[in-house]
């Protein structure tokens, strides 16, 4: 990143290598659909590109770039909202799922109740067990204190636990 | 995992905007930056005008602590502005609700010091002019803190406009109300609470609707 802010492209490059995958992903978490995300990719990293000062090492860079990009996939919803658009959602069979959501039991059934949750409980599972960030760097980036992204993320396993119980004794 | 590929248009626009940049200063040299400015105005106007009749009569808890405890808490809540600007810092609602619990804080202590320590109100048929002077002077007190704040904001992105817009508006009006309550001497309630906390709720609305805005078309540029 301070090559980048010294204006290397070779830098910035190796910068989309390493996070376009798990960018992507958190994106998934707002946007169902593969174009559409492929879009609000470039955009977030246009908007990186723009706000380049703001990050300040040696501060980690994590919480800095997911809140840009939630910050774009927010911004696309409401435009989204305001022109009364609806996206088509497409199978997300190869988007992966958190560890702790995966250890629940069946894969398939964890990951189509994972997708049934509301955005907020999924954004904070997948940030924090799938992306690594702390609940520190969950809260910097989703505006809510630690302690507030923790609650969220245990009320979401237990949901998932909960639902994941009802729909294996139902089937 | 294969690494991802730069799309050619992607690489095109950063690589026609590649220029070197310089990262923000640390947030207490940014914060400090806006108090430094806050005290410069200070510093103008106890030297360049004169200064309540009844400043010698009050404590200096209530003359001098009161204009200090807001010039604080005011820089305070701009660093805390400064802060939400940069992605990855944003304040929980717990901070938001805390910082302007405390700028409400130092406004009733600064209101109070001023009604209990003071005896001057406004004659007859006066108090509308007295407080047209009165937030005219808060305004222009808490100006210039507010324009470094926007410039330095305007260096980050803001992702929550609003948020920074309200804690910057009402830092700027604690800024100019402890600055103007070194110049007003009166006690009367209403004037006080009407013409001083009046400009700073003004303020803080303002900084807030400011961002709503800037957010609005945020959303339809996206």
């Amino acid at each position: 990143m301070v090559g980048y802010q010294k204006g290397n492209m070779d830098d910035f490059t190796a910068l989309y290598s390493e996070l376009e995958q798990p960018l992507r992903r958190y994106l998934w978490t707002f946007v169902r659909n593969g174009s559409t995300v492929d879009d609000l990719l470039q955009t977030t990293f246009l908007q990186i590109h723009r706000a380049r000062a703001s990050y300040t090492p040696p501060r980690p860079l994590k919480p800095w770039v997911y809140a840009i990009t939630r910050h774009v996939a927010l911004m696309h919803l409401r435009s989204q909202r305001r022109r009364h658009e609806v996206t088509p959602e497409e199978n997300l069979p190869e988007v992966p799922i958190p560890p702790a959501v995966e250890l629940l039991g069946d894969r398939a059934l964890a990951r189509r109740m994972l997708m049934e949750l509301p955005r907020p409980a999924q954004e904070v599972l997948i940030l924090h067990h799938m992306l690594g960030l702390s609940f520190e760097e969950v809260g910097k980036v989703i505006g809510t204190s630690a302690g507030a992204a923790k609650v969220r993320s245990h009320r979401a396993l237990k949901i998932l636990r909960e639902q994941m119980a009802e729909n294996g004794a139902s089937s | 995992m294969i690494p991802a590929e730069l799309p050619a248009a992607l690489r095109e626009a950063i690589s026609a905007d590649l220029k070197p940049v310089r990262p923000l200063s640390p947030l207490w040299r940014r914060t400090l930056l806006v108090g430094a400015v806050a005290v410069a105005v200070l510093i103008a106007v106890v030297t360049g005008r004169s200064l309540r009749p009844d400043l010698a009569t009050l404590s200096m808890v209530a003359g001098w602590g009161a204009t200090l405890l807001e010039l604080f808490v005011g820089t305070v809540l701009i660093g805390l502005s400064l802060r939400e600007s940069v992605p990855g810092l944003a304040l929980g609602q717990g901070a938001i609700a805390a910082a302007v619990g405390l700028g409400a804080v130092a406004n009733v202590l600064t209101v109070a010091a001023t009604w209990l320590g003071s005896s001057w109100v406004a004659p007859h048929g006066l108090p509308f002019t007295a407080g047209a002077v009165c937030s005219r002077a808060e305004t222009i007190f808490g100006i210039p803190a507010l324009v470094v704040t926007l410039i330095l904001v305007a260096r980050a992105l803001p992702l929550r406009p609003h948020v920074v817009g309200l804690l910057a508006g009402f830092g700027a009006g604690l800024i100019g109300d402890g600055i103007n309550h070194l110049l007003c001497p009166s006690s009367d309630l209403r004037h006080v609470l009407v013409w001083h906390t009046g400009v700073i709720v003004l303020l803080a609305l303002l900084g807030w609707a400011a961002g709503l805005t800037w957010e609005y078309y945020e959303a339809r540029r996206a």
